[in-house]
């Protein structure tokens, strides 16, 4: 008896163990994979890597684009619980039309985004709605701290964080970073535990060259000159005129990088660097100089202007203002036509043409910003019987407001043509230096003595008889020059007698020059020439601008001083 | 020698089990301890978080307040700051050798 029921008791171990045996077998092999995948969506969760881009600083280390961190809204259709009421107060809460929401619901799937990126205090309202089916995210928002400031270098990015413009596009690849996934473990009830690793990739930091200390002097200068002369628009540059390093740079109209959604196209292009217009008397330092390298004429060389005009190609070609004999520096400094056209005549079109190029001119100087354009100067072969006289005089060309400020820079440093660029270096999140602004590009175009010679006539220009004598800055010298061009009408294909371009470009101390800088001014009302209208810009962010950096005084006229230490 | 060797068994078997049982508790109690650091770790990481998160708005406000336009234009309206005429300034730098210290102490060494 005994003995059977060993038997029975064996057997039904032994059948229990191979039952056993067998869910095993199907758990641990048969099934292994499908059951491991299972579990693992059970305790595993999977956490996208938080993807910053690197931060905009300016060249004082004062950030000018930083991420924040902000939730956006999105919804589960199939478990959404949302009654025409709660509807309508989540319209109201998001500002949006309640259809808005029902076409972004309707989409299909089950994951929908209702809004994006919303502000802390609209993102507690929506939760004290209690909605069923509702749930946020954190995403990253590009936050430009300083508004408008300097927008048309900064650029912008999409809602995606993808860059669109300005230096946010052309360093992209610097400042956006790869992201990935992390797998953390969590409990039944949904705990994530410690997965020790860092759940944020950064990317690498951009230091720019410009100065928010200059920047707000120029925009705050140009707010005034647009709103004076109720101008269409406006570009101002300011450049260190030794390394090409831009310290401020600002059109109008422009726009809030925060929301740049909103703004129209007028608005976001950098047309200090992408429009082109025909520079008028400042295009006259090609002439002058290739005048005096090319040793045709010297500073005492007399023009007899008295006619007032002169004809070139079967077209007459006027002074403003009838002169009687002008020597070269005069020619300049009252910025006569007829003298800079009989110059133009002597030097003959190829040497302009030489000029022109090695100048700059119908070439990219090569900024590090999206958009920029060559401007436009035709071969010599090209050219009609007027255009050696029309070019002599800043027509039938086309430059951008960089483009002339570069040329000026070579008079300010002695002769070199320089390579503007708004990046000086790239440095890593723990702060090393990835890369930094080399230029090996520099050559000299002009003489040390050509260029030092134009520079004290171009002193000249801002002296009492000069055409900017209302861009003299106390205490300093100033060099640089106006200029009036016409602009061309398109539909009449011939210039407008009522637009106009008025600008002014110099440097200053001129002896020793900091600043180089130009002030354009597009279609001004009242007044149209660049002495009245550009000039006084120049003076006033000058005179702010040196004194922010410190540029000691050349004289002091004045014995009435305030003593202020620093 | 037998009786001796029964007798060690006969206690060595309860500590073995008993030993056995410890470590199974121990065992349970570390990764139980294991897992409870997790969890406060995981919690600490998720306050880490909220706070670089309302670090990094401080920072954007603190940027945008400081901005050149807010400052001047917050100093101009309510403190009447006015920047003086850059001619009427003169700009004392700080240099060692003309510290006021060094200079009077040279007075005195040199007074009769």
């Amino acid at each position: 008896m005994n003995k059977k029921r060993a038997i029975i008791l064996n057997t039904t171990i032994i059948f229990s163990f191979f039952v056993v045996f067998l869910r095993l077998t199907d758990l641990m092999i048969l099934n292994h994979k499908s059951l491991s995948e299972r579990a693992k969506l059970q305790h595993v969760k999977v956490e996208d890597i938080r993807v910053r881009r690197g931060i905009i600083f300016d060249r004082q280390g004062r950030e000018f684009a930083l991420n924040i961190e902000l939730e956006s809204l999105y919804c589960d259709p199939e478990i959404l619980d949302l009654n025409n009421d709660g509807l309508k107060r989540l319209a109201s809460v998001i500002a949006k039309e309640p259809m808005f929401i029902l076409s972004k619901i309707h989409n299909g799937g089950r994951f929908v985004w209702v809004e994006r990126k919303l502000e802390p205090d609209t993102v507690e309202k929506i939760k004290g709605l209690n909605i069923k089916g509702l749930g946020f995210l954190t995403e990253a928002k590009r936050f430009y701290p300083k508004g408008k400031l300097a927008s048309h270098i900064l650029g912008f990015v999409g809602i995606d964080n993808q860059a669109l413009e300005g230096v946010e596009l052309k360093y992209d690849r610097y400042m956006k970073t790869s992201g990935g996934k992390i797998f953390l473990e969590r409990d039944a009830i949904g705990r994530t535990l410690s997965s020790g690793v860092d759940t944020e990739a950064r990317g690498n930091n951009v230091v720019l060259t410009i100065d928010e200390g200059l920047q707000h002097i120029v925009e705050k200068e140009i707010d005034k000159a647009m709103e004076q002369w109720k101008a269409a628009a406006a570009s101002v540059i300011m450049m260190d005129p030794f390394t090409g390093k831009i310290l401020a740079l600002s059109n109008r109209p422009t726009y809030d990088p925060n929301n740049a959604g909103n703004a129209r196209n007028p608005e976001k292009r950098n047309r200090a660097i992408t429009d082109c217009y025909e520079p008028g008397s400042t295009f006259k330092i090609i002439v002058g100089t290739a005048a005096l390298e090319e040793r045709l004429v010297n500073p005492g060389t007399l023009f007899d202007v008295s006619k007032g005009s002169v004809e070139v190609g079967g077209k007459a070609i006027r002074d403003i203002h009838k002169h009687g004999v002008l020597n070269f520096k005069e020619v300049i400094q009252k910025s006569s036509n007829v003298g800079s056209v009989t110059i133009g005549l002597k030097l003959g079109k190829d040497r302009i043409y030489k000029y022109a190029k090695l100048f700059g001119v119908g070439e990219k100087t090569g900024i590090d910003l999206p958009g920029e354009v060559s401007g436009w100067i035709s071969r010599p072969e090209r050219w009609s019987g007027t255009s050696i006289g029309a070019i002599s005089i800043g027509q039938e060309v086309a430059v951008t407001p960089l483009q002339i400020l570069r040329a000026y820079s070579a008079i300010a440093n002695g002769g070199f043509l320089v390579r503007p660029h708004v990046v000086s270096e790239v440095i890593s999140p723990e702060g090393r230096v990835l890369a930094s602004f080399r230029d090996e590009e520099m050559n000299r175009i002009i003489s040390e003595k050509t260029a030092g010679t134009f520079k004290n006539i171009l002193k000249g220009v801002v002296e009492e008889g000069g055409t900017g004598s209302s861009a003299s800055v106390d205490g300093n010298e100033v060099a640089g020059k106006t200029g009036t061009a016409q602009v061309i009408n398109p539909e009449t294909k011939r210039y407008s007698r009522e637009k106009f371009v008025s600008s002014f470009v110099g440097f200053v101390p001129a002896d020793n020059p900091r600043l180089a800088i130009i002030v354009v001014i597009y279609e001004p009302k009242g007044q149209i020439y660049g002495g009245v209208v550009a000039a006084p810009v120049f003076r006033d962010i000058a005179n702010q601008a040196l004194s922010y950096l410190d540029i000691p005084l050349d004289s002091i006229p004045y014995n009435d001083h305030l003593l202020v230490s620093r | 020698m037998i009786y001796t060797g029964s007798r060690i068994i006969f206690f060595l078997r309860p500590l073995l089990i008993a030993l056995l049982l410890v470590g199974v508790f121990g065992l349970v109690y570390l990764r139980s301890s294991v897992m409870t650091l997790e969890y406060s770790l995981g919690d600490l990481e998720k306050t880490r978080r909220n706070y670089l998160r309302e670090r990094k708005m401080l920072l954007a406000e603190k940027t945008s307040l400081l901005s050149f336009e807010r400052v001047e234009a917050s100093l101009s309206r309510s403190r009447g700051f006015v920047l003086p005429a850059r001619i009427r300034v003169i700009h004392v730098k700080n240099r060692k050798e003309t510290l006021p210290y060094n200079a009077s102490l040279e007075r005195k060494l040199t007074e009769p």
